[in-house]
């Protein structure tokens, strides 16, 4: 099991987030007395393993966790407690289990919780199947799951499905709501920024949800200053460009999840699979994860040759207590570093291919945007070698991005050939590329280029061992949607970059959130509305709220909640912490994001598989 | 017209959920390919329906012929390179003329179907 990760240096109270989430599982598990059986949804046991820790289930009476599955149950608990996600397929399984034990006798009752929220479809669903009566509902509240002292992620990888392909905007509310939240926690965040249609609907969920009911925040200056709102649709290109990062390579070759990597014994030695949690609480692998890979090894090496040298010192000269002291503390770092050696180690066998060095090349000509017949080619011989689908359209997609579009000859000689080479089953998954805008025909031309010089999208001079730019995470490339955050943290704001607002799709927004909006809160009530079904707490409104939320005279440093709608990818965070290291910065940003994902992953949650629906 | 995407969609599905009996599957592709086929917006997705009916209907041959049920379900790509792999040239040759295979890609695929069975020869050869 893994740790939970610490959260003592989170710039906000981040513990106290996580707790109450506890709680409010903690009460759902209290709901039912005895001995029960906790199914969980398989997508939701990793995030879930974030916040709570087995012995805690255990104490409050889970006897046995499992799976969802076709499988019917097998305990003898006759308390069953599902946590699923509002999905009609899970809905399925779980009334084929509730018909089973029906079947067989077996008498247990049932309850189920849907996060973040009850679904009349799925209930419906219940109903026609005949066993919506014996269970009880209930609702366990999305939470922002803390990764770690600067991360927060809602882990809900569907969302640029539901919005862009089946224009769902539910994803959208969930977002809008768990931000109010943080806000009656944090206060009201007084500068607020967006970028894209699906920031401006958030931010109007947000204001419409205060206005129905009243955002009580904490007395005193509200600890975060500036909103950042950023759609994914904004800059499709970054999350499909190689992370250069060690964070990010080690995402895009060994998949990081839930905040864990999951380690071959090929790589560490020893005989079996060993999850290794990676957040702060690693101090090495927070020196290490947000740096350029090129530098990592070398970093390694002079720690590992600094520690040589205190060994010989230890041995060859009288030390004093305290030096000892210091050197065994040094050693139990021990570990640390031979696994981070051995990680890098089985990294550079793949970044020291002649293929992931050409595919670089392939990205940053693309990015360049100067030669795009090169990349044609490149692209036709992937496909005809058979490489893997996703890895190919990865690139297609960044080609597609930066020219507006694909010329309808090209688009179409691409779309056949994919589906000649990977099989006529992926016309759905192109089609959905085609609507959430990663692969499309050209109608207008393509602003790249003016966008590229514009943000100072390819930065030519960057030396990654003492970066002095984002573009250090991508070897060249800055992404742009960091370039935006830095854009709008300048004093100028986002006006200064008018024009090239105006370039990039949907709307630009920068709003003030005034103390006008709590004034009248106070005095009204709150209708019973879905999140009051929900929420567990409820702080008392303040009358006499502040009126000048203005400026930080304290000296301390803001503090940036920077929201990605759509997913995040490690190369940008990182990129992001490197601007808020920056001396000319007085900002510390914290993440929020509705998935932390990579390239591969980001287009996976669009491939839909048309067996299992 | 959405709505006839949408009802080609979710019938087609259906018709993947694999019977063996490759019959009615065909007759529902083609359905599908006459829905598409009645805007011009859905062009491709018509072209691409009638090729992968095609396509099921060689596969279905190729398997009674060489009594393997390794065909179906599988690419035009792949098709070609088992062909080649089974050494049948003349079936690969003629799938290639068929769904108009760019040369390129043909000889990529010989190639790599030649290394995969170790026939240096005919590598060698071509």
């Amino acid at each position: 099991m893994a740790q939970l990760p610490p959260l003592e240096n989170a710039p906000i109270n981040l513990i106290g987030l996580r707790k109450e989430a506890q709680l409010d599982l903690v009460e759902a598990l209290d709901s039912m007395r005895g001995r029960k059986l906790l199914v969980l949804d398989p997508k939701l046991s990793g995030p879930l393993t974030l916040i709570v820790q087995i012995s805690l289930l255990k104490e409050h009476g889970v006897e046995n966790l499992s799976h969802l599955s076709g499988d019917p149950i097998q305990s003898d608990c006759t308390n069953v407690i599902y946590i699923v996600r509002p999905h009609l397929t899970l809905m399925k399984l779980i009334a084929a289990q509730i018909q089973h034990d029906k079947r067989n006798q077996q008498e247990r009752q049932y309850s189920l919780y849907f996060m973040p929220r009850r679904s009349t479809a799925c209930e419906k669903v219940l109903e026609a199947e005949g066993v919506h009566g014996g269970i009880t509902f209930g609702e366990y509240r999305m939470f922002p799951i803390p990764f770690d002292d600067d991360v927060l992620s809602l882990e809900h990888e569907l969302v640029l499905k539901e919005l862009q392909v089946d224009g769902d905007p539910t994803s959208l509310w969930d977002l809008a709501l768990t931000i109010n939240n943080l806000q009656s926690r944090f206060g009201l965040i007084p500068n607020v920024k967006g970028k894209g249609d699906a920031a401006k609907k958030v931010f109007s969920i947000m204001k419409k949800m205060q206005e129905e009911q009243a955002l009580t925040t904490p007395e005193g200056q509200p600890e975060i200053d500036t909103l950042i709102l950023l759609d994914r649709q904004v800059d499709l290109v970054t999350p499909m460009c190689s992370q250069l990062t060690y964070e990010g390579l080690v995402d895009e070759f060994l998949n990081i999840n839930n905040g864990c990597v999951e380690l071959d014994p090929a790589i560490l030695g020893g005989d079996k699979k060993v999850k290794v949690p990676l957040n702060s609480s690693d101090k090495l692998y927070r020196d290490l994860r947000d740096l350029n890979f090129g530098v990592v090894g070398g970093i390694l090496r002079e720690k590992a040759a600094s520690m040589k040298q205190d060994y010989t010192d230890v041995k060859t000269t009288n030390q004093e207590f305290s030096d000892l002291k210091k050197f065994v503390k040094k050693m139990h770092a021990l570990p640390e570093m031979t696994r981070h050696i051995d990680i890098s180690q089985y990294l550079t066998t793949f970044t020291r291919k002649r293929s992931f060095m050409s595919r670089l090349i392939m990205e940053q000509t693309l990015v360049e945007g100067q030669e795009y017949d090169i990349c044609y080619e490149y692209i036709e011989e992937m496909i005809n070698k058979q490489e893997p689908l996703i890895s190919v359209l990865r690139l297609l997609v960044i080609l597609s991005v930066t020219n507006n579009g694909l010329q309808k000859k090209h688009f179409d000689y691409f779309r056949r050939e994919l589906l000649q080479s990977y099989g006529w089953e992926n016309l759905f998954f192109i089609n959905d590329l085609e609507r959430a805008g990663l692969l499309r025909k050209q109608e207008s031309k393509s602003n790249w280029l003016t966008l590229k010089r514009g943000l100072r999208l390819v930065v030519s001079d960057t030396d990654d061992s003492n970066p002095k730019d984002i573009s250090y995470a991508f070897s060249g490339y800055a992404p742009l949607s960091i370039r935006l955050v830095q854009h709008a943290l300048h004093a100028s704001g986002w006006r200064g970059i008018e024009d090239m607002m105006k370039l990039l799709p949907g709307a630009t927004f920068e709003e003030r959130q005034g103390s006008q909006q709590q004034r009248r809160s106070s005095f009204s009530h709150r209708p019973p509305s879905l999140t009051n079904l929900t929420t567990g707490h409820q702080r008392m409104p303040s009358a006499n709220n502040l009126t000048d939320l203005a400026n930080n005279v304290d000296g301390r440093r803001a503090l940036v909640l920077v929201v990605f709608i759509g997913g995040v990818t490690f190369a940008e965070i990182s990129a992001l912490r490197f601007l808020s290291s920056q001396e000319s910065m007085k900002h510390d940003v914290i993440v929020l994001t509705t998935k932390l994902c990579n390239g591969t992953s980001f287009l996976q949650s669009l491939q839909t598989n048309p067996l299992g629906g | 017209l959405l709505l006839w995407e949408a009802w080609a969609q979710s019938k087609n599905p259906v018709t993947r959920q694999g019977s063996p009996l490759q019959g009615p599957r065909i007759r529902l592709i083609e359905e599908a390919q006459r829905l598409f086929s009645h805007s011009k917006e859905h062009d491709f997705e018509a072209k691409a329906c009638d090729e992968q009916a095609r396509l099921l209907k060689i596969q279905q041959e190729l398997e009674a012929k060489t009594g393997k049920a390794i065909f179906v379900d599988t690419s035009v790509s792949d098709t070609i390179r088992t062909c080649i792999v089974l050494k049948n040239h003349r079936e690969a040759q003629r799938i290639r003329v068929e769904f108009k295979v760019p040369d390129k890609r043909f000889y990529w695929l010989k190639v790599l179907a030649l290394a995969y069975i170790k026939d240096w020869d005919a590598l060698e050869k071509f």
